[in-house]
């Protein structure tokens, strides 16, 4: 029972981690988050389904509650037209014409963006508020909760576009030793490239995107069309 | 029990110590089991109070004669492994390198579902006879014989008393429940606030008191007796002192206590809402 | 650990100053009054007027949220996501140093975590049996109360809310983020900061739960019900920031475990030599990350039901206090599995070493593990046979229910079968894992009556249901997690823990623990139901019983306490690399392991059972060094 792992120690030179680990743990931690969102929102499909099968004291959907499907439709195209923006812009990434990806990529963001404005713009253009019943609560906490989420996604986006466009001028390079951690430890960067991080990042939130747009889609068809 | 791969490193010598373990669990179930079945089994709760009741005793006798062998089984394989296989030397001294045996994990797969099976089927089929003294929510689908007939009683939860609102005999609510004995009863359980549960223990009774929900269940009363009456869903501030004595008495005497009621509290039932399944309050969000 | 004295490091005061736990409380506070101060604009309230402590509800909400805001940041989670807006590239370790310090701050090293974790929620352990021991100074008499109905009705809300709530990562936390990486020939977790993020909002949220006596307390026990929970007053607030920081807490430890168990495991780590504890944490982590998002969802529902006067779960305003009963199991039924399954694990991963044997049925381990993952989310209205919903359901609900008990039988099989003719050592792990088999024995077979409807109309909502579940979770949860204490913290301090405290810790703990809980049993027989701060008179023998047993419980987790500080403050007996001599890699690190755990990621040749091999190779090799070279 002595040493089972022979001179595990031995050396005193760190090796480094595969390069392809970061891209990897992305990927698996996107779909992960991509499960869990999907869980998240299931409990608003579910609440809604449940509530109207009860439709109780009749206060379900009373008359007055009665969105507009033309603002619905527009947030939702809005959002998928930012997804499939990202989607492009990764093809465009892909093909190694980083140029036209960052201004793709910028467009996706103003795109998404615009969604979430014109989200919160239709609640002030309803005719019922949250305490009109069963409808009116899912509609409000399942809308919020889909901007919320759209809000956060769009944050990882401009994560990815930033780091792409602050490093447009270089083909690859370190950045000094403890940049942005703000750890004065530090002596050295994980990553040597950063734009080698574009790519997994730009993979990753291109899924993610798309997903929480497809969320958006079944939002737009069980609110405004069932 | 571990023959095959263990062999090798088994000691001519030692002893068979699967066939000491089967043994010593067979003799202790067959000793245990009937002891259990019928000394502890019919002190079961909640009792002979009502037909519910006794389903429920029936099947507590029931799952404990079935739990009992498995029970023995890993205390007395455990107390053996203990004792038997404990190191007894201070250095470490490795035991056989066995990694499985496809012939136990095979039984083991077999057996196991057989019981499970059995266990739920058995329970299904105390359920559908009646019920088993358990809410059914608004349409219940397993309806004891002759149910048409039954005797309607409301129990209304409120923070933090039970009332009883009696249909049939003009809508009268009293806090008191007395119940006819030999009677079928279908209680429609419901609450005005919080949620409430309605456990009558020695009718072997419990359901959930839900504001808006009427919450069937159906009681078949027996001999005469007095049952305890306990709130079991934490509803507030006074949970704990929401329970009550309610009485199964004759016929007769039911007849005239009814009547009582119903004149004493004439004057109530005139301001009371006309007799519903349920009775939405205006959404208070501060009651408590 | 003696960074402190380290001569050339600047005076305290100054090292004070930056991002550490210090400035987090300070922002977490002004956070808090901020927060209070904005909700008050909104909701146009007087900020005068004292009487609005318990109407507000937003302001509390916001408070909260925007308090746990500035703590992270203070804590310097803000960093990071500053630089990445700015467009800076993320770096993968923080604070990776020696010294105290790293302890009390945001540090990416996933075995300061651990620390962390173990300490953090051993704390709030304590908070929660704090409370256990006044709920049953309370039931000692059924007429003479030492607390008010309201003040009791919160300390068993608080009870059950800070056990569910924080040790629903009490194995994942402390041991799963110290030894998974290690086990899985891994330097870190795969998402650092996230594995240090979960660990300081699980902090946060338990310091919002004890805030709830500032507001009043809350009613409603564990489960929160709807419409109770809409009623109450602002105490209620902080049981539903609580949770719902506790399952974003819990969802991102699960997506991290998972995806480092999935992306990180050094070469030759097949899915078949993967130790068992690893599968145990990759089955709760499943759980984890999908059950607490529904949580999440329902407790946000709430608040808004609360704060923005929505009606999710007003009946009569078109909610329905059946979708949050719904809503609520679909999360608590795994979330009771999530207890259980690391329990599992931890004595299958331990038997082997105390056995001197290899884990007896692998695969069948394995599956039963997976089926328990599985089967849980198809069980959840077993909580409900009473309610009125879906009464027609029963029947597959109890058929579900009980079909649970064979993948978890499995764990039974192949845990005896192990130690079948093993060379068993009864050290004070050992001594854990064995009363882990009577208790969850117990337990399970209790079980068995409360999944069958005639019998569950008895014992549904009594003291039967709550020694069930007793004995699922402190007879096998907490026991296991002292086996994993008395096991892995050796390993993860540098220095030995008493035996022979353990072993008083140990007998004390199990003869009290049955004395306490059985006797529950009968009196849930008999008809006391849960939360009752009243009895009838007949149960006052058996509840006096029942509260003395408990204390005694209490007592020997001070010894516990008491031989945890002693051995690790003051008597520091240095611990030898491999105790137990045990194969699994995490042993043949050295004692307190290096800050990069492998100097080279190792090539795992072997599952770490081969005990009683003729000839067993090592577990693990160094790599060859990589064609890109060093860095």
């Amino acid at each position: 029972m002595t040493e089972l792992v022979q001179e595990a120690t031995a050396y005193d030179v760190v090796e480094g981690e595969p390069p392809e680990l970061l891209g990897r743990n992305l990927n698996s931690g996107a779909h992960l988050f991509a499960s869990a969102t999907a869980f998240f929102f299931l409990a608003f499909v579910f609440a809604y389904f449940y509530l109207r099968a009860q439709n109780n004291a009749g206060l379900w959907k009373p008359k007055k509650v009665d969105p507009s499907v033309a603002w619905g439709t527009v947030v939702m195209a809005l959002a998928v037209a930012s997804a499939l923006l990202v989607r492009l812009g990764l093809q465009r990434h892909r093909a190694g014409r980083r140029e036209e990806w960052r201004r793709v990529g910028v467009l996706a963001l103003v795109v998404g963006f615009a969604a979430a404005v014109l989200q919160v713009v239709e609640w002030t253009t309803l005719h019922f508020g949250p305490t009109d019943g069963g409808y009116a609560s899912v509609f409000y906490g399942w809308t919020a909760f889909q901007l919320l989420f759209t809000l956060g996604t769009l944050l990882w986006l401009e994560n990815v576009v930033a780091t792409s466009w602050r490093y447009r001028k270089v083909a690859s390079g370190s950045p000094g030793p403890g940049e942005a951690s703000g750890d004065p430890h530090r002596t050295g960067h994980d990553v040597a490239d950063p734009l080698s991080l574009v790519r997994p990042g730009l993979e990753a939130v291109s899924f993610y995107w798309g997903f929480v747009a497809a969320l958006g889609v079944l939002l737009w068809v069980v609110l405004y069309l069932a | 029990m571990a023959t095959g791969a263990a062999d090798h490193a088994a000691v001519a010598s030692e002893p068979n110590h699967g066939r000491r373990f089967l043994a010593l669990w067979i003799g202790a179930s067959i000793v245990a089991t009937p002891l259990v079945a019928i000394f502890l089994g019919p002190a079961l709760p909640p009792g002979n109070g009502s037909a519910q009741g006794k389903e429920q005793v029936f099947d507590n006798q029931w799952m404990l004669t079935i739990v009992t062998p498995v029970f023995l089984f890993v205390v007395i394989l455990l107390g053996y492994v203990v004792v038997a296989f404990r190191s007894r030397t201070p250095e470490l001294v490795d035991g056989p390198p066995v990694r499985g045996n496809a012939r136990i994990q095979l039984l083991w797969l077999v057996i196991t579902p057989v019981v499970v099976l059995f266990l739920a089927g058995f329970g299904s089929y105390e359920l559908v006879q009646s019920g088993a003294g358990g809410g059914q929510g608004p349409t219940p689908a397993f309806q004891p014989a002759g149910y048409q007939q039954a005797l309607d009683v409301q129990v209304i939860g409120q923070q933090w008393e039970f009332t009883y609102r009696f249909p049939t005999y003009g809508g009268v609510e009293t806090p008191h429940l007395v119940l006819p004995a030999n009677t079928l009863v279908r209680l429609h359980v419901t609450s005005l606030d919080a949620i409430h549960s309605f456990w009558a223990y020695q009718l072997g009774v419990k359901a959930d008191a839900n504001p808006g929900v009427d919450n069937v269940v159906y009681v078949q009363t027996k001999k005469p007796m007095a049952f305890d009456i306990h709130c079991a869903e934490l509803c507030g501030l006074w949970h704990g002192y929401m329970f009550d004595t309610g009485h199964v008495v004759p016929s007769s005497q039911f007849a005239g206590w009814i009547k009582q009621q119903q004149s004493y509290f004439a004057p109530v039932t005139k301001l009371l809402p006309k007799y519903a399944t349920t009775y939405l309050p205006e959404p208070s969000r501060r009651a408590g | 650990m003696s960074a402190l004295a380290v001569e050339t490091s600047p005076p305290v005061w100054r090292r004070l100053i930056g991002f550490n736990l210090l400035t987090a409380i300070l922002l977490g506070i002004g956070g808090w009054y901020l927060g209070w101060f904005c909700a008050h604009q909104i909701t146009g309230a007087s900020l005068d007027y004292f009487g609005d402590i318990d109407q507000n509800d937003l302001a509390v909400f916001m408070g909260y949220f925007v308090g746990v805001l500035g703590f992270l940041v203070g804590l310097g989670f803000g960093v990071y996501p500053w630089a990445r807006l700015r467009g800076y590239p993320p770096s993968l370790r923080e604070k990776e140093t020696e010294g105290i310090g790293r302890y009390f701050g945001l540090c990416t090293d996933h075995k300061v975590v651990g620390i962390q974790y173990l300490v953090g929620i051993g704390v709030f352990f304590f908070v929660g049996g704090l409370n256990a021991m006044l709920i049953r100074t309370e039931l000692l008499s059924p007429t003479s109360h030492v607390f008010p109905a309201n003040n009791y009705l919160t300390l068993v809300g608080m009870h059950g809310t800070m056990m569910m709530g924080m040790f629903t990562s009490g194995i994942l936390g402390p041991f799963a983020n110290y030894f998974v990486p290690l086990m899985i020939g891994a330097r870190r977790m795969a998402f650092p900061r996230i594995e240090s993020l979960t660990f300081w909002l699980l902090m946060a949220a338990g310091t919002i739960l004890t805030t709830t006596l500032a507001f009043g307390g809350f009613p409603t026990g564990w489960t929160g019900y709807q419409p109770l929970n809409d009623q109450a007053n602002a105490g209620m607030d902080a049981y539903i920031a609580f949770f719902a920081l506790v399952g974003i807490s819990m969802c991102l430890l699960g997506l991290n475990m998972i995806a480092t168990i999935v992306t990180m495991r050094a070469p030759g780590l097949t899915w078949s030599r993967l130790p068992i504890f690893c599968w145990g944490v990759l089955s709760t982590a499943i759980l984890m990350l999908l059950a607490a998002p529904v949580l999440v969802a329902v407790l946000l529902m709430s608040m808004l039901d609360r704060t923005a006067q929505t009606s999710f779960f007003i009946p009569a305003a078109g909610g329905s206090q059946y979708l949050y009963e719904n809503l609520f199991w679909v999360f608590g039924h795994p979330e009771v599995y999530i207890l259980a399954l690391p329990g599992f694990a931890i004595v299958l991963e331990l038997l082997p070493v105390f056995s001197r044997k290899p884990l007896w049925g692998y695969r069948l381990a394995v599956a039963g593990l997976l089926g328990v993952t599985l089967l849980s989310w198809l069980v959840w209205q077993h909580h409900l046979f009473v309610s009125g919903i879906n009464a027609d359901l029963r029947p597959f609900y109890m058929l579900s229910t009980e079909l649970i008990s064979i993948p978890t039988g499995f764990t039974f099989i192949c845990g005896l079968m192990t130690m079948w003719r093993g060379n068993l050592r009864f050290t004070v792990p050992m001594l854990f894992c064995l009363a882990w088999f009577f208790n969850f024995l117990i337990g399970g077979l209790s079980g068995v009556f409360l999944s069958d409807v005639p019998s569950d109309v008895t014992t549904h909502g009594s003291f039967f249901s709550m020694a069930h579940f007793h004995y699922t979770i402190m007879g096998a949860l907490i026991f296991t997690f002292f086996a994993a204490i008395y096991y892995w913290v050796p390993k993860m301090t540098g220095f030995e823990l008493n035996e022979r405290l353990g072993k008083i810790h140990f007998w004390l703990m199990f003869v009290a623990f049955n004395s306490t809980f059985g006797p529950l049993f009968a009196v849930g027989f008999l008809g006391q139901p849960r939360r009752v701060v009243s009895y009838p008179h007949n149960l006052i023998f058996l509840n006096r019983w029942v509260s003395i047993s408990a204390f005694v419980l209490g007592f020997s987790l001070l010894i516990f306490l008491a031989n945890f500080v002693w051995s690790l403050v003051f008597a520091r007996v240095p611990a030898p690399q491999n105790p137990w001599g045990s194969r699994s890699l995490e042993w043949q690190l050295p004692s307190p392991v290096p800050v990069h755990n492998f100097d080279r990621i190792p090539h795992i040749t072997s599952d770490p059972y081969d005990y009683g091999e003729p000839a067993p190779g090592p577990v693990a090799v160094p790599a060859p060094s990589p064609a890109g070279g060093m860095r």
